[in-house]
C-alpha cells in the first residue's frame, strides 16, 4: 500500500501463489518498467536490521518460480546503476551512513520501496537502536506490507512503485495522492 | 540416565565450588558461586568436557532502567551426561575474572558483556567490538541510557578500522552487499588472490531485542523473539517458550509438543535446501541453484499450507502451539520434496567441477570447533558428535535419532551433513505423521496462555536443536512479565569460526562458498 492509504491487491503472504498470477503480474511489471524508465528496472537492496526473512523472499524473486530476469528486472551490483532502492529492516542507527550513502549515490529519477513490516514501524518502535519508520530517513514511495512479504507481494509492490514514478514524471496526480 | 552417569554427575557436583541450588527444571543444574570461586568452577567443568554454551550478564533484580547490581550467568553443556549446568556469580566493582584463559571460546561473550554492561574482564585479551559500533560509548552504554538522544552515537564509519601493513591490503566488503544479502562488514586482507586474514563486523544490525523483551508479557515477547532471526523463528521461539514454561511450571500437552517438533524439522528442511542452493549460487552452478530454489519455494509453500506461514512464524506459543498442522498436506508433499532433494544432491555430488570447489575450502578442524564451542552442522561436519535433540532430550520424540557427522570439516563435509540431516528429518516427520499425535489444523491451539501469571521471580532455561545448531534462551519471569531475557541463537556461537575458516588456505572466490556453507544469519547474531 502507499503511504496515503491506496488500496492494494491482496498481499496475504501465506496465500498459495497461483502460477497464472505470477505471470500476469510479471508481464505487467515489465511493460510498466519499460514505460517508466524506457528500459529495464534495476534494484538495489539495503538491509537495515531485518530478521533476514525479507532478504530470503527478495532472493527468491530471481528463482525459477518467479524469474524476474526474463522481464528485464535486475538486482544492481552498485547503487550508481540502480533505479529502485528496496529497504528492509527497522533502520538501525548503525546503518544510517550506509543507507544514506547508497541513496545519494543513485541517479534520479529513483524510487524507494519499504519492504515488510519493519520499515513501516510495525515491529520495532523508535528508540536508541532504530528509527522504526523508514520515512524518518528517506522519502518512501511505496510500502509493501507483510512479515515477510511473499515474492508475489513484492512484485505487486514494484508495480505500484512504477505507477507512482510514471505519474510523477508526467506531472499527473500520483496514485493515492 | 544410566547409573554410571548419575554417579559421575554426583561426584562432579560434590567437587564443584559453590552452592548447588534446587533442580526444579529437568536437565538443568543451577549453582551459585562467589566471584572468587568462578574460575575454579569453570576449570572443573572444562575438565569433564563441559562445553561453554553461553555466558551473559543480567541485573540481579528486575529494573527497567538497568540500574542495580549485576550477576554473571554462565551455562555449560555436559553433553555426555545430558545436563546443562548454570553458574551464577555476582559482579563486583564492574569487573570479572576473564574466562578466555581457560576457554578461548568465551571471548565474544566477554566482549558483549563489556559493551552492554561495561563490565571489564580482567586478565583477558584486548576486547573487540561485536554488538555496538566503535562510535558508541564503551562504558556500559545501556545502563540508564534508554532515553538518550538517539542520534548521539550514529556512526559515520561502517567498519571497525584495522591496521594492515606490508604488501597486503584490506579489501572492504559491505555492509551493503549484493542482492538481498544481510548487512555485515567483511575486511578481506589479501595480497591479490590468497586470503591472509579476515575481519568480521556484525554490529550494524543490532536491535537490542533482549532489552526490548523486558516488561513484556511472555506471549508478546515471543513475537519479537521470532523476529530475532526470521529463518530460525521456530528454533528461537521454541527455546524461549520452553524457558518461560520452565520458569512458571507450565506443562505442554503431548500433541502440542510433537507439533512443535514437527515445525522445527520443517524449518530444518527448508534451511538445508536453502543452504545447498546458496552453495550452488556461490560456485556459479546455475542449474543446481535453480533446482534447489524450486525445491525451496515448494518447501515454503508447504510450510504455509501445513503450518500457516512460509517461515513458520506464529506456530509456537508459550504453553503449546498457536497453529495446528495440516497432516494431509504434509503427507501429500513431503516425500516428493525429499526425494527430489536427494536426487538433485546426488547429481551435484557427481559433478566434479562442483565438488572440486568444495573440497578443502573453508576448513574448520575438530580442534578449532571444540576450542570455539561450535554447534550444529558446522560442528558435526568437523567430526564433533553433538546434537541437543539426542544429548539433551526433553521428551521421547527423538528416540533413535541418527546424528550425521563428517570428518573433514570443509564445505563438502557440511554439504554431506545437510544431506543426511534432510533424510533424518524426513524419517522423523513421516514417523510422527503415522503416529497421529499431532494437532490437526482443525484443532484449536493446544493450551491458550492465560495471564498475567501470579508467580514470584523464577528463572528458566530453554533449548532446542535449531537448523543451525543448539539454540538457547534464558528468561526470568516476575509478576507475569519478562524481567530479564537472554537469547542465544546458534549463529551467535558459530560466526566466531567464520574468519578462522577463511584463513584456512582459501582464495578470494572461496569467501562466498564458505559463507553459504555456514548458512548463518547476521540477524541471529545481532539480535
Amino acid at each position: 500500500m502507499t503511504r496515503r492509504g491506496t488500496s492494494s491487491p491482496s498481499l496475504d503472504a501465506t496465500a498459495p501463489v497461483r502460477a497464472v498470477s505470477v505471470r500476469e503480474a510479471a508481464d505487467e511489471l515489465h511493460r510498466r518498467s519499460v514505460q517508466a524508465f524506457g528500459r529495464s528496472l534495476h534494484i538495489r537492496t539495503v538491509d537495515t536490521g531485518s530478521c533476514g526473512a525479507c532478504e530470503a523472499e527478495l532472493r527468491l524473486l530471481s528463482s525459477p518460480r518467479y524469474d524476474l530476469h526474463r522481464l528485464g528486472l535486475f538486482f544492481a551490483p552498485a547503487p550508481r546503476h540502480a533505479d529502485c532502492l528496496m529497504v528492509t529492516g527497522p533502520g538501525t542507527f548503525a546503518m544510517d551512513h550506509a543507507l544514506m550513502t547508497t541513496y545519494e549515490a543513485m541517479p534520479d529519477p529513483k524510487i524507494v520501496v519499504a519492504v515488510g513490516a519493519c520499515p513501516m514501524g510495525g515491529v520495532f518502535g523508535p528508540d536508541e537502536y532504530t528509527h522504526s519508520d523508514l520515512s524518518a530517513q528517506l522519502p518512501v514511495d511505496v510500502y509493501i506490507p507483510g512479515c515477510p512479504p511473499s515474492p508475489l507481494a513484492l512484485l505487486q509492490g514494484l508495480l505500484l512503485a512504477l505507477d507512482r514514478s510514471q505519474a510523477r514524471r508526467h506531472g499527473q496526480p500520483e496514485l493515492g495522492a | 540416565m544410566t547409573a554410571n552417569r548419575e554417579s559421575e554427575l554426583d561426584r562432579l557436583l560434590r567437587e564443584l565450588p559453590g552452592t548447588v541450588g534446587p533442580t526444579s527444571q529437568a536437565g538443568v543444574i543451577r549453582c551459585n558461586c562467589g566471584a572468587a570461586e568462578m574460575l575454579a568452577a569453570v576449570r572443573s567443568l572444562v575438565a569433564v568436557s563441559g562445553r561453554l554454551a553461553d555466558m551473559f550478564a543480567v541485573p540481579v533484580a528486575p529494573s527497567k532502567d538497568h540500574s542495580g547490581s549485576l550477576q554473571r550467568v554462565t551455562v555449560f553443556a555436559l553433553d555426555r551426561l545430558g545436563v546443562y549446568v548454570q553458574l551464577s556469580s555476582p559482579i563486583t566493582d564492574g569487573a570479572t575474572e576473564a574466562f578466555t584463559t581457560v576457554i578461548p571460546g568465551a571471548y565474544l561473550e566477554e566482549c558483549e558483556i563489556f559493551e552492554l554492561w561495561g563490565v571489564v574482564p580482567e586478565g583477558g585479551t584486548p576486547l573487540n567490538r561485536v554488538l555496538l559500533p566503535p562510535s558508541r560509548e564503551t562504558s556500559g552504554p545501556l545502563r540508564g541510557s534508554r532515553h538518550r538522544a538517539r542520534s548521539a552515537w550514529a556512526p559515520t564509519e561502517v567498519r571497525a578500522p584495522q591496521v594492515v601493513q606490508g604488501e597486503a591490503f584490506e579489501f572492504p566488503v559491505g555492509p551493503v552487499r549484493g542482492a538481498a544479502q544481510e548487512s555485515l562488514y567483511l575486511g578481506l586482507v589479501t595480497t591479490g588472490e590468497e586470503l591472509l586474514d579476515a575481519y568480521l563486523a556484525l554490529f550494524h544490525k543490532h536491535r537490542g531485542i533482549e532489552h526490548r523483551l523486558v516488561g513484556l508479557a511472555p506471549e508478546q515477547a515471543l513475537f519479537l523473539v521470532e523476529r530475532c532471526e526470521g529463518q530460525g523463528a521456530v528454533g528461537n521461539a521454541l527455546a524461549f517458550a520452553r524457558a518461560v514454561e520452565a520458569a512458571i511450571g507450565l506443562a505442554v500437552s503431548e500433541p502440542a509438543a510433537r507439533t512443535r517438533a514437527l515445525a522445527l524439522e520443517m524449518e530444518r528442511l527448508y534451511n538445508h535446501v536453502a543452504s545447498v542452493a546458496a552453495v550452488c549460487q556461490a560456485t556459479g552452478l546455475v542449474v543446481g541453484q535453480a533446482a534447489m530454489e524450486i525445491l525451496l519455494e515448494d518447501c515454503l509453500r508447504l510450510n504455509a499450507t501445513a503450518l500457516g506461514h512460509r517461515y513458520l512464524f506464529n506456530v509456537v506459543a508459550v504453553g503449546g502451539v498457536q497453529h495446528g498442522c495440516d497432516v494431509a498436506a504434509l503427507e501429500a508433499s513431503l516425500a516428493g520434496i525429499c526425494d527430489r532433494f536427494s536426487d538433485s544432491l546426488a547429481a551435484l555430488l557427481a559433478t566434479n567441477s562442483f565438488v572440486d570447489r568444495l573440497e578443502n575450502a573453508g576448513i574448520v578442524s575438530a580442534a578449532q570447533a571444540t576450542r570455539l564451542g561450535l554447534v550444529g552442522p558446522i560442528a558435526r561436519a568437523a567430526a564433533l558428535d553433538l546434537d541437543s535433540r539426542r544429548d539433551h532430550p526433553w521428551n521421547g520424540h527423538y528416540l533413535g535419532l541418527g546424528v550425521a557427522t563428517e570428518p573433514d570439516g570443509d564445505v563438502l563435509a557440511r554439504l554431506r551433513v545437510a544431506s543426511k540431516e534432510v533424510a533424518e528429518t524426513e524419517r522423523l516427520v513421516r514417523h510422527w505423521l503415522r503416529s497421529s499425535e499431532l494437532l490437526d489444523i482443525s484443532d484449536m491451539p493446544g493450551q491458550p496462555l492465560g495471564g498475567p501469571f501470579e508467580t514470584g521471580p523464577a528463572e528458566g532455561l530453554g533449548w532446542c536443536e535449531s537448523p543451525r545448531g543448539e539454540a538457547l534462551a534464558w528468561v526470568r519471569v516476575a509478576g507475569g512479565r519478562v524481567g530479564a531475557a537472554r537469547l542465544r541463537p546458534a549463529s551467535v556461537r558459530n560466526w566466531r569460526a567464520f574468519d578462522d575458516a577463511l584463513r584456512a588456505r582459501n582464495v578470494f572466490t572461496d569467501v562466498a562458498i564458505v559463507e553459504a556453507s555456514f548458512w548463518l544469519t547476521v540477524a541471529g547474531f545481532a539480535r
